[in-house]
């Protein structure tokens, strides 16, 4: 009796798994288990004989039949994600590729991302592309990929400080220049106030982050920063103090400033902490802030009732999603800076074909753009910002 | 069996905790296999490594909590305990550039303090132990913070002057490629201690003693207060050897982090045939439950399937291990 009911529950939880597998799996995964073993095995090679009657073959090297690659984001947190994975799935459409859209639970679980990483060179994929969270958690497995040959393509952020000769190319926002580009569309419209400032009356502008540590958030904070405080040089004011966290700090005291920027970091990327922090910030009275990605972005909105309370306070988001869309066509956001996720995703999958094919690979900048309420329907702008 | 100390008290080897044993084995067999039949390139040294390495932080973190959940007791804070440890001793490398093995020893220390600090709540001022580790858990998710500046930290990477810290704690990288996993070797060890500490020593004896009966332990003279802290301190020792061998693999330390952490443990102690009530369990059981959360944690996406249904597949095999933990006891009486 007691034997029965052990095996019976053992039996439902296999079948439990079989079930979900079969939900759950696209139906070309599956069927190729055991087609891509062998394929994978032996991928230079395998398909000589299919390349000799394929003729869409316009290189001389022979392209592998059955190309799987792994695609590891940061999560899928954000909506922007979402949009990644869109041109992640049209490129590999295109192509005829099988590609996993992977990414753990929020973009802080690095543990996670880097078992999906291993679970993924394991698979003996023919490219990998990998958004990391820390490059430092993932050396060994990119000596792993170099060593075994293995294209990986970096992208949204991509890999910084990766093993020389690993990661074959980045498709990725040049995120300095993002931020740059979000201080010199929020400068016209401080400019004034930012120009009448002094130290007995200093004016504040607050810089919103989800973390100190990815490298795209960062360097957009950074861009920002660098940015703003050329301009508010320019507009004649030499004591800029940055303050909030040690990472940015300038060395300029607080007290002998008349322009205080406040660098707000949030605790985790939970959009509580977030709104914990803008309020913080908020509270200071800020004459404008700005945030680095949706996540902060969405924050502002959380703590200043989807931007109404706002009020004077010039505000620039980052990225995308409906929320903040409706918050610049509201006029509540002086508008946002986006980047461009779907070409993200499918110039990543599309540079990784391309290493697997035996094609040369180079850095794909996929630019930023500012978008208002004025130019959100223009045709360059509307297909960028996702919802 | 010496009864000269607990008197009427027999520490609890029944028959049905080695069936239970068997029973999760082969289950882990089992789902072994499974894997090996549908996943893609499961079969192989490379993902046994994977598997080793997955398992290796919440194999130390389980081992601990075992002694306290067979005392009764339960806690939440190991997962935020061992990130915080971590983080103080990157914080004493990096920062206050102290030499790294006295780090490591500070590591140690931090993690025995928090399991007295919980020992201490829970033995000497009476709290449930679900409350006074939700506290610690938070404490230490808001100390970790404090001690960092809300900044990452990074532990020594192989390049780096102290490199021997991944080798020894996690895996060993030759350079004829073999890889060694010497942090799952310090795990089998440690488990062969906790085992002997547990059912060879007057400590392991009193454990089952207080986890079973605690007033009757109590009358028959033995000091529960002492006796319990020392659980929860040995499982603070634990957690910090969880925190070094989750730094050792994957280097970067988040400030704040390692909420959720402890439920991966916990899970694993009851999947592996911890009594839900206490004054049984083996150290065996939770290693062999923290190594089919692994299988099911790398074997999932070799099916490319993603890792929420894994989070779904272990909540389903911890309801199932409890209903058979329950239904056995139902039937002793």
């Amino acid at each position: 009796m007691k034997m029965k009911r052990i095996l019976s529950t053992l039996a439902l939880t296999l079948t439990l798994s079989v079930v979900l597998t079969a939900c759950a799996t696209a139906p070309t995964a599956t069927t190729t288990t055991a087609a891509a073993t062998t394929a994978a095995a032996t991928t230079k090679a395998a398909a000589t004989t299919a390349a000799a009657t394929t003729t869409a073959a316009e290189t001389t090297k022979a392209i592998p039949t059955n190309i799987y690659i792994p695609v590891i984001s940061k999560g899928l947190q954000h909506q922007f994600w979402q949009t990644v994975k869109k041109g992640a799935d049209a490129a590999a459409a295109k192509y005829g590729i099988t590609i996993t859209f992977e990414g753990p639970a929020s973009e802080s679980e690095i543990a996670a991302q880097v078992t999906m990483l291993d679970s993924a060179i394991a698979k003996k994929p023919n490219a990998i592309c990998l958004a990391a969270l820390s490059t430092d958690s993932v050396m060994d497995q990119l000596n792993a990929c170099l060593a075994a040959g293995i294209p990986v393509i970096g992208f949204d952020s991509g890999v910084p400080g990766a093993p020389a000769g690993s990661i074959y190319a980045n498709a990725s926002t040049d995120n300095k220049a993002a931020g740059a580009l979000a201080a010199t569309s929020m400068f016209p419209a401080i400019t004034d106030k930012v120009a009448a400032a002094t130290v007995a009356a200093p004016v504040r502008i607050a810089v919103i982050s989800q973390d100190a540590t990815s490298e795209s958030v960062g360097n957009r904070t950074v861009g920002f920063l660098e940015e703003m405080v050329k301009l508010v040089n320019g507009a004649g004011i030499k004591d800029v103090a940055i303050v909030g966290h040690d990472k940015y700090a300038n060395g300029v005291k607080e007290s002998a400033a008349a322009v205080v920027i406040d660098v707000g970091i949030s605790a985790t990327t939970s959009a509580t902490d977030i709104a914990s922090a803008v309020s913080a910030l908020l509270n200071k009275d800020p004459i404008a802030i700005y945030a680095s990605n949706e996540g902060a972005a969405n924050g502002i909105l959380d703590a200043s009732n989807e931007g109404a309370d706002l009020g004077k306070i010039v505000a620039v988001g980052f990225d995308a999603g409906i929320r903040q869309k409706t918050a610049v066509i509201a006029g509540y956001f002086l508008g946002s800076i986006t980047q461009d996720p779907y070409n993200i995703g499918y110039q990543a999958v599309e540079l990784a074909y391309k290493a697997v094919i035996g094609e040369a690979v180079a850095n794909v900048d996929t630019g930023a753009k500012f978008y208002t309420a004025a130019n959100i329907t223009d045709p360059s702008i509307k297909d960028l910002v996702y919802d | 069996m010496s009864n000269k100390e607990t008197g009427a008290i027999a520490v609890n080897k029944s028959p049905k905790k080695l069936s239970q044993q068997i029973y999760v084995f082969a289950a882990l067999i089992v789902i072994y296999i499974f894997f090996c039949i549908f996943g893609r390139n499961f079969f192989g040294y490379e993902t046994f490594l994977n598997i080793l390495n997955a398992s290796n932080y919440i194999g130390f973190a389980a081992i601990g909590v075992t002694f306290i959940i067979i005392t009764g007791g339960i806690d939440l804070s190991i997962g935020t305990v061992e990130m915080c440890t971590a983080m103080i001793g990157a914080v004493c490398f990096r920062k206050l550039e102290l030499p790294f093995w006295l780090a490591i020893a500070i590591v140690l220390v931090a993690g025995c303090l928090f399991g007295l600090f919980n020992g201490t709540l829970v033995a000497r001022f009476k709290l449930p132990p679900f409350i006074a580790t939700l506290g610690t858990m938070m404490i230490a998710i808001g100390i970790s913070s404090i001690v960092s500046n809300v900044q990452t930290l990074q532990y020594p990477a192989r390049t780096e002057a102290n490199g021997w810290f991944k080798d020894v704690f996690s895996v060993l990288r030759l350079d004829n490629g073999i890889n060694i996993p010497t942090g799952s070797i310090m795990l089998l060890v440690v488990l062969l201690l906790a085992h002997v500490l547990l059912t060879k020593t007057k400590f392991g004896r009193y454990v089952f003693a207080i986890g079973s009966n605690e007033e009757a332990a109590r009358l028959s003279g033995v000091n529960v207060s002492f006796w319990k802290t020392s659980a929860y301190v040995f499982s603070g020792f634990c957690t910090a050897l969880a925190g070094l061998s989750y730094a050792s693999t994957y280097t970067t330390i988040l400030p704040g982090s390692g909420s959720g952490n402890e439920l991966d443990a916990i899970a694993a102690c009851f999947i592996g045939g911890t009594s839900t009530t206490g004054g049984s369990g083996t150290v065996f059981g939770t290693i062999i439950g923290v190594f089919i959360m692994s299988c099911l944690r790398i074997g999932l996406p070799s099916m490319n399937l993603q890792p929420h249904y894994q989070k779904l597949l272990t909540g389903i095999v911890v309801i199932i291990a409890v209903m058979m933990d329950i239904s056995q006891q139902k039937k002793k009486g």
